[in-house]
């Protein structure tokens, strides 16, 4: 989920936001005094305990059914919460650019969506609150949270993973494999399994036989788009050092992996040819029959259970339990001036209340274990047959690559320079030894604190 | 009283004065400063000389932007092509030509947005409406925005078409400004179709000529949302224009200072590009 809208976010708003930002920066010099004094008053006895009504701001985005079951909780928070008031400000579209030149601005939301990445930039910034006292004083329990909700969330002062937590998974979004019950069945091939993933082999193999051609045209894929990542991660392979200062993406697993890919559309012709634009229509594609297996989360779940063909999900395909997974995590302004009443609302979203109602949509996870174990998320009776298949995915899975450091520069070198190995004018490895000094140049560039 | 009337003289001119002082001049001034700073948009900026304009200059992709951008620039000339040649085609007396001009027009008033969205349909390899079209003439189309060789060339055919209608209009308007007189007397003279074409029409509308010139160089060197939805800027850079660099150091990379400076580079060369248009256009623009 993150994924789609960051890429979508990113792209409606653009001059605007320079323009907007440019004069923002102005008023941003005469507002700074206020919040900054504000802020040394949020310690934990902070406002709140008067009984005066408190008023905060809370931003996120959503389709209209996440903007509605958002609606419905925080007025459920107001019930129970009656002095303080929030107000929901609801961003359709260009999420990360509205919110880049809002926070440039100095006057941010109290609470905010943070998708998984963008919060390194955001958090290095000194722009979210450092939540881990709250969170230990509350009654939410982290160890019954998934872990790589929760690791994605801390950062150390030089890239994330570790050190404190600043913001709490409003969800968290496993990649699995979907597939088309119906058009396996018409072509006699075994389903998938729920509960081993296919390897490498096993998955050509599938897509071989699920492949129709006419007339030397590809009339119907045996698989969508790649998310390569995944294909890398489960191949044993590895984009950063532990250190995270060098790039070593150009090791045996990961470019066999990403040629494995490649060669997937180049050579065996049973995804279609058009790595670069992934997530372009894969999903109109899926539903209309063209594709018979495809890689996406959770979040397509209630679009796909309109559908009319029978469908199911199994872990991803590549060689083992692994891949990675997608998060929003729900964050604090740094120079909020009611810390107290933002974090019980951090709380309500990210706690039970909030994973519950979400769930109950069908388009995500619960953080909590023992909640996803039950039937609020596993929906007995509903598509998918196997949701357990998601909480196997989200116990494997770690945050996407581009969530490791702040600066993104490294990853966008990556993404772009796979393009000659896409069109098979390179090899995989070949590719990524070019790349390797390049990004390791960037990383260095770009992330100096990693460094130090 | 002559006071009091000057005074409310100054007061209305002053707005426009204040205006430009509070939204243009203080910002762009103030981005001039940040050029020479490492700024990360959140945090002070940190002054740091020429550096940025050092690493800008040793900068592979910022060559590289500027390329694709003047590259992209090629759409220019196409455009103004196809443009007049429409512009003619509409400039008869047959019925129904409203419609005609009207359809052409479409496209200007239409959200940039969702026609990108459109267009990347259109270039789509396997579905799109271009590769079945090419199809019948016995084409295999290209993975046209996958490919790196003909992402940019995609892009050009989608900004030609998006700028016709508003480059028409304009060519149209030029157009029912051509003296008839003129015509007439080359015809007598027994000047044909082509020789009245490129003799008379071309010179007497060569001011639009002119501004469609400028105004379009100018937004191809600032072009970039379009390039954002459709490609963001791949496969490996082949559509990554230097406004689309420039906002990734900016909001991607958190390098306001960087972006500044890729910014004033930018407008220096929009500057001597005008300049140089304004100053050759002597030689070929023909005012009455």
């Amino acid at each position: 989920m993150s994924r789609k809208n960051g890429k979508l976010g990113k792209s409606l708003l653009s001059l605007t936001s320079v323009v907007v930002l440019t004069g923002g920066l102005i008023g941003c010099g005469g507002n700074d005094k206020a919040p900054s004094a504000s802020g040394e008053a949020s310690s934990p006895s902070g406002s709140s305990n008067s009984g005066e009504t408190v008023n905060i701001q809370f931003a996120g985005w959503g389709d209209p059914s996440e903007k509605e079951v958002f609606t419905k909780l925080i007025k459920g928070f107001e019930e129970k919460n009656p002095t303080i008031k929030v107000k929901y400000m609801h961003i359709p579209a260009d999420y990360a650019g509205k919110m880049n030149t809002i926070l440039a601005g100095g006057d941010a939301p109290d609470v905010f969506y943070v998708p998984d990445g963008d919060f390194g930039r955001w958090v290095s910034q000194g722009l979210l609150l450092p939540i881990d006292d709250y969170v230990s004083a509350s009654s939410i329990d982290t160890a019954d949270m998934w872990d790589s909700g929760l690791v994605r969330y801390r950062y150390d002062g030089a890239s994330n993973g570790q050190g404190k937590l600043y913001a709490l998974p409003k969800d968290i979004g496993p990649t699995v494999l979907y597939y088309n019950k119906d058009i396996f069945n018409a072509m006699n091939v075994p389903f998938p399994s729920a509960d081993t993933p296919m390897t490498f082999e096993q998955l050509l193999d599938t897509a071989k036989k699920l492949t129709v051609e006419e007339n030397g045209k590809v009339k119907q894929y045996g698989m969508g788009p790649i998310w390569w990542e995944g294909f890398v991660l489960g191949n044993g392979g590895k984009f950063l050092s532990d250190n995270k200062q060098e790039f070593l993406g150009n090791g045996k697993e990961a470019a066999d992996a990403l040629q494995f890919a490649a060669d997937l559309s180049n050579v065996h012709k049973v995804v279609p040819n058009a790595a670069a634009l992934k997530d372009m229509n894969d999903g109109q594609m899926f539903k209309t029959g063209k594709l018979a297996m495809m890689i996406t989360g959770r979040w397509m779940v209630p679009e796909f259970r309109k559908l009319s063909f029978d469908w199911d999900v199994a872990p991803l395909p590549v060689n083992q339990w692994a891949g990675w997974s997608g998060s929003v995590g729900l964050g604090i302004y740094s120079k909020t001036k009611q810390a107290d009443a933002a974090y019980k609302l951090v709380e309500y979203l990210g706690g039970p209340e909030g994973q519950k109602e979400q769930a109950l949509m069908g388009f995500s996870i619960p953080s909590f274990k023992s909640m996803a174990n039950t039937d609020v998320f596993l929906q007995p009776g509903q598509k998918p047959e196997h949701a357990s298949v998601f909480i196997k995915a989200v116990e494997s899975e770690v945050p996407g690559p581009w969530t490791n450091l702040p600066n993104a520069k490294w990853f966008d070198l990556l993404t772009q320079g796979l393009a000659p190995m896409w069109e098979g004018k390179k090899t995989a490895v070949d590719v990524l030894n070019e790349l390797k000094p390049k990004i390791d140049q960037a990383i260095k560039e770009g992330n100096p604190a990693v460094f130090k | 009283m002559k006071r009091k009337e000057y005074l409310w003289a100054y007061l209305f001119v002053s707005a426009p004065i204040v205006g430009f002082l509070l939204f243009a001049f203080i910002p762009l001034s103030y981005s001039v400063y940040v050029s020479f700073t490492e700024y990360s948009g959140y945090q002070p900026p940190v002054f740091n000389g020429t550096d940025n304009y050092a690493k800008l200059m040793n900068d592979e992709l910022f060559w590289k932007t500027m390329y694709n951008t003047f590259y992209a620039a090629l759409g220019i000339p196409i455009g103004m092509a196809v443009a007049l040649g429409i512009a003619t085609a509409l400039n008869q007396k047959i019925r129904g030509i409203g419609l005609f001009r009207t359809l052409f027009f479409l496209p200007t008033i239409s959200s940039v947005i969702a026609l990108t969205l459109l267009w990347k349909w259109i270039f789509n390899d396997s579905y799109g409406l271009l590769n079945y079209l090419l199809e019948f003439v016995g084409i295999q189309g290209p993975a046209w925005l996958s490919s790196e060789r003909w992402a940019m060339p995609a892009m050009i055919i989608q900004g030609v078409w998006a700028t016709l209608g508003i480059n028409m209009i304009l060519y149209l308007a030029a157009l029912q400004g051509v003296p008839k007189s003129l015509h007439e007397s080359a015809e007598i003279d027994g000047a044909n179709r082509f020789q009245r074409f490129f003799r008379i029409t071309v010179p007497c509308i060569s001011p639009t000529t002119l501004y469609i010139l400028i105004t379009s160089t100018i937004a191809a060197l600032q072009d970039f949302p379009r390039f954002q939805i459709m490609t963001e800027g791949g496969p490996n850079y082949s559509t990554t224009t230097i406004v689309y660099y420039l906002f990734q150091n900016a909001f991607r990379y958190m390098s306001m200072g960087y972006a500044s400076a890729i910014a004033w580079m930018l407008g220096l060369l929009i500057l001597v590009i005008t300049l140089l248009n304004f100053w050759l256009s002597r030689r070929w623009v023909h005012y009455e």
